[in-house]
């Protein structure tokens, strides 16, 4: 009995060792963006998308465990592999095409925290240098393990959402057998495009990028894989678990008063009269709180891919020294980005809306490259996908990439 | 080109790149299409030498033949007319698979860069010559390369081909999928000056001040003090007053005076006038010094220290002192009027424990030597009693500064 408990206490232990990697990932998936999508998609739909969450949940489960697998069994980041398979012009194409959805990306998440910034009278101007230097700080100073404590802590703030719908009322029940059980879903075009908007900021390009990246600069051993894995799963349930709570806090007060909601952030306002004082306040720190951890994850997931690009260090481990082009592009995105968010003429929305589409395209690509790598005997050896989870994999690939191929092909029709 | 072979490097324009062979249509002397180049293979050894090239058929098949079998290559390449298929053979690796875009990490395991391009020399048979790791290696695989050119001759952008030499890479590694070089990052980044100099020495002199315009001040500074005199007064001329102090306040004093000494008085004043106050007087008194037979050999780089102090003090001492002194052998004893009193040597010190005050353990009995001393004989002692260095001073035994055997050694050079 005592050896059984001391068996379960290591393995916990080791747990606690990897923890980190694929939680983040997961969490900045929910960035502020992420956030407006939910709160839209539950604001018009109410409690019928939650169906779509579980389905989402599962996608990214899989697509983030075939990443974190291919990281740990090659000790190779995903840039370093296409550039290293599929040469220089396929790669410029791939990782052009991730520097600017990249950018958009940041950009949304600066202007959510514009948006929300206002609702709490902080000085817009200073309070952006102040998130830009900040970060910059902590990215360049800290090493993997501040950094990692950093956005772990920042991830424990999501709590906030789960209060928030609490004080909104709404009912539990139909809520929790909304996910498993499709309840009151109409297939109009709108939830079908509700459906991918959710599915698209949840599993995006730079979030596979990322993950690989991050669990090589953490240096896991492989046989800890299994271990690795769990991580991956509990951080796909854990980031809709969240989810969850953004679209039940909007669905249980807009979408049940009726009231539409013009964009995402404006969520934390509109949820006052319903779900009073303090759940409107947590919405919008939520907000702020997520558009910190995407500025500075997505950004994170330039800087990587692109030293894994050039073949130059890349790692919060290394001395800003030796990391100039890693650390320098971390700043030039978040200068940039911010520059991009503080002019007046340029239409956030726009910018949003055909990130959404560049990501779109990069998709299908990306899964691509992933189920080649993970279906390579060469390369993972005994990892390689078994032939059950490649259907899956498969069949999770072919999903994603029609809801991506839609968006791309509806911006395409209305332009 | 052969000795350049760690930073500078200049394009070269006979010089053949992967990216530029590869997808080049093949076919044989008498007109037979044959299909495209896909890939080389070559000899993981010391000299990569290519012996066998990849060609990819019409029907999508690959067909292996021996490097032997091309003919000539331009616009595309000829093989012979009777050429064998043959097989890839031991220690034999891929240029596409098993270097280009792959990672270079230095000795220690650090991330460089990634190959750009494989850069591959045809005389006297095909050897890979060694890998671009600059932009340019980007640019050609895009097919920009002349673009990339033409628009910097237009704008006036100074460019390099970055490059390493096969000699640089452990061949061996490649087959595990790594590039690793035989030398530390640290180490490719510093050619030693000298080296740098030596080869210098053999291009023109507008050759010359076109890389010691792209160094480093404080590099170029160095270099231009390992050059040989008729250069180094070439080059300052050329690279005109301003560039030529900045050059010469970077130098070693001593080095300074050596270059200073072959200007005009007048030339030379007007060089001085324009440097920092400090540096200025340290070089003009060692310029006072240099008309006697010893000055030009004059060394001010030397630590002195009270023979009350204990011994850990004088190790606080050295380590705050001397770190930019290029070399120390002994620490020199001084009393308060700055008279020389005695001397040790680094292992002398090392010996005592941290306690023991100077005057316990230094040599009183010191060798010196005066300025006016001849220069052979102060050599002829420095060998006779084994010694690296010797202070100078002045009649009252005041401390003026060093002279070294490395130095003064020099003098004797041409004769030997």
């Amino acid at each position: 009995m005592f050896h059984f408990l001391s068996k379960v206490r290591g393995r916990i232990l080791i747990f606690l060792m990897v923890f980190g990697p694929a939680t983040i990932t997961a969490m900045a998936d929910n960035d502020a963006a992420g956030v407006a999508t939910y709160s839209l998609a539950g604001a018009k739909f109410g409690y019928s998308i939650l169906f779509v969450l579980f389905i989402v949940t599962l996608l990214l489960a899989i697509t983030q465990e075939m990443g974190v697998r291919i990281a740990m069994v090659t000790g190779k980041g995903l840039g370093d592999l296409i550039r290293e398979r599929y040469g220089i012009k396929i790669s410029i194409l791939v990782f052009a095409g991730l520097l600017i959805a990249n950018m958009g990306t940041v950009i949304a998440d600066f202007a959510a925290i514009k948006i929300t910034s206002s609702m709490f009278n902080l000085p817009i101007l200073p309070f952006i240098i102040f998130i830009v230097f900040v970060s910059f700080i902590f990215i360049a100073k800290g090493n993997y393990k501040t950094n990692q404590n950093i956005f772990l802590i920042s991830g424990l703030f999501y709590i906030a959402y789960v209060v928030s719908a609490v004080k909104a009322g709404p009912d539990w029940g139909k809520a929790l057998t909304s996910i498993v059980i499709p309840a009151d879903v109409r297939l109009t075009k709108e939830f079908v495009f509700g459906a991918i908007a959710v599915l698209g900021t949840t599993i995006t390009p730079w979030g596979q990028f990322f993950i690989n990246s991050y669990v090589i600069d953490k240096k896991i051993t492989t046989d800890k894989l299994k271990y690795e894995q769990l991580e991956t799963f509990f951080g796909a349930f854990l980031t809709n678990f969240f989810s969850f709570f953004m679209i039940v806090a909007t669905a249980a007060t807009l979408f049940t008063h009726q009231i539409p909601l013009v964009s995402g952030e404006q969520a934390a306002l509109a949820i006052k009269p319903f779900a009073g004082h303090l759940a409107s306040v947590l919405f919008g720190l939520g907000i702020l709180n997520a558009g910190f951890m995407g500025i500075v994850i997505v950004s994170l997931s330039t800087a990587y891919a692109f030293a894994e690009f050039f073949g130059v260090e890349g790692s919060l481990d290394a001395p800003f020294e030796k990391g100039k082009l890693f650390y320098g592009l971390f700043l030039f995105q978040l200068i940039v980005a911010a520059g991009v968010t503080l002019i007046p003429s340029v239409s956030l929305f726009k910018i949003v809306f055909y990130t959404q589409s560049l990501n779109g395209i990069l998709l299908p690509a990306i899964f691509f490259f992933l189920l080649k790598l993970t279906n390579n005997k060469e390369l993972m050896g005994k990892h390689i996908n078994r032939s059950w989870y490649n259907y899956f994999a498969v069949g999770s690939s072919i999903v994603i990439i029609i809801a991506a191929l839609f968006t791309v092909i509806n911006s395409l029709v209305s332009i | 080109m052969a000795y350049c072979n760690k930073r500078f490097l200049v394009y070269h324009k006979s010089m053949l790149y992967f990216s530029e062979l590869r997808a080049k249509r093949v076919q044989t002397e008498d007109g037979i299409q044959i299909g495209i180049l896909d890939d080389l293979i070559f000899l993981a050894l010391e000299t990569a030498r290519i012996t066998k090239a990849v060609i990819k058929s019409k029907n999508n098949s690959n067909i292996i033949i021996p490097a032997d079998a091309i003919k000539k290559i331009n616009g595309h390449i000829t093989i012979q007319k009777n050429y064998t298929g043959t097989e890839v053979g031991l220690n034999e690796l891929y240029v596409l698979r098993n270097i280009l875009d792959k990672q270079i990490i230095d000795l220690k395991g650090n991330k460089l860069v990634r190959v750009n391009d494989v850069a591959i020399q045809d005389k006297p048979f095909l050897y890979i010559a060694g890998v671009d790791i600059g932009l340019l290696g980007i640019l050609r695989s895009l097919g920009l390369e002349s673009l990339f050119h033409r628009l910097s001759n237009f704008w006036f952008i100074k460019h390099n081909t970055q490059f390493l030499s096969w000699a640089d890479i452990q061949p061996l590694e490649l087959a595990q999928g790594k590039v690793k070089l035989n030398v530390t990052q640290e180490k490719l980044r510093g050619l030693h000056p000298a080296d740098l100099a030596d080869y210098l020495e053999t291009t023109n002199i507008r050759n010359i001040s076109k890389i010691i315009d792209l160094l480093g001040k404080e590099y170029a500074s160095e270099v231009v003090s390992e050059l040989n005199p008729n250069y180094q007064i070439t080059l300052l001329r050329k690279l005109g007053d301003e560039k030529a102090v900045k050059i010469i306040s970077l130098m070693d004093p001593d080095e300074a005076v050596d270059v200073l000494l072959q200007f005009s008085p007048r030339r030379r004043q007007l060089i001085l006038e324009k440097m920092d106050e400090t540096k200025r007087r340290e070089i003009e008194n060692l310029l006072r010094f240099s008309e006697t037979s010893i000055g030009p050999y004059l060394n001010m780089e030397f630590i002195a220290v009270k023979p009350e102090n204990i011994v850990r003090q004088i190790i606080d001492q050295i380590k705050k002192e001397t770190g930019d002194i290029g070399d120390l052998n002994c620490i020199y004893v001084t009393n308060k009027n700055d008279l020389l009193i005695g001397v040790f040597n680094l292992h002398e010190l090392l010996l005592q424990s941290p306690d023991t005050p100077v005057y316990r353990f230094m040599i009183q009995n010191v060798t010196v030597t005066h300025l006016n001393s001849p220069a052979n004989t102060v050599l002829r002692t420095m060998i006779k009693y084994h010694l690296y260095e010797l202070p100078v001073v002045d009649a009252a035994k005041k401390m003026i500064g060093i002279v070294k055997r490395d130095d003064i050694g020099e003098l004797f050079l041409d004769r030997i």
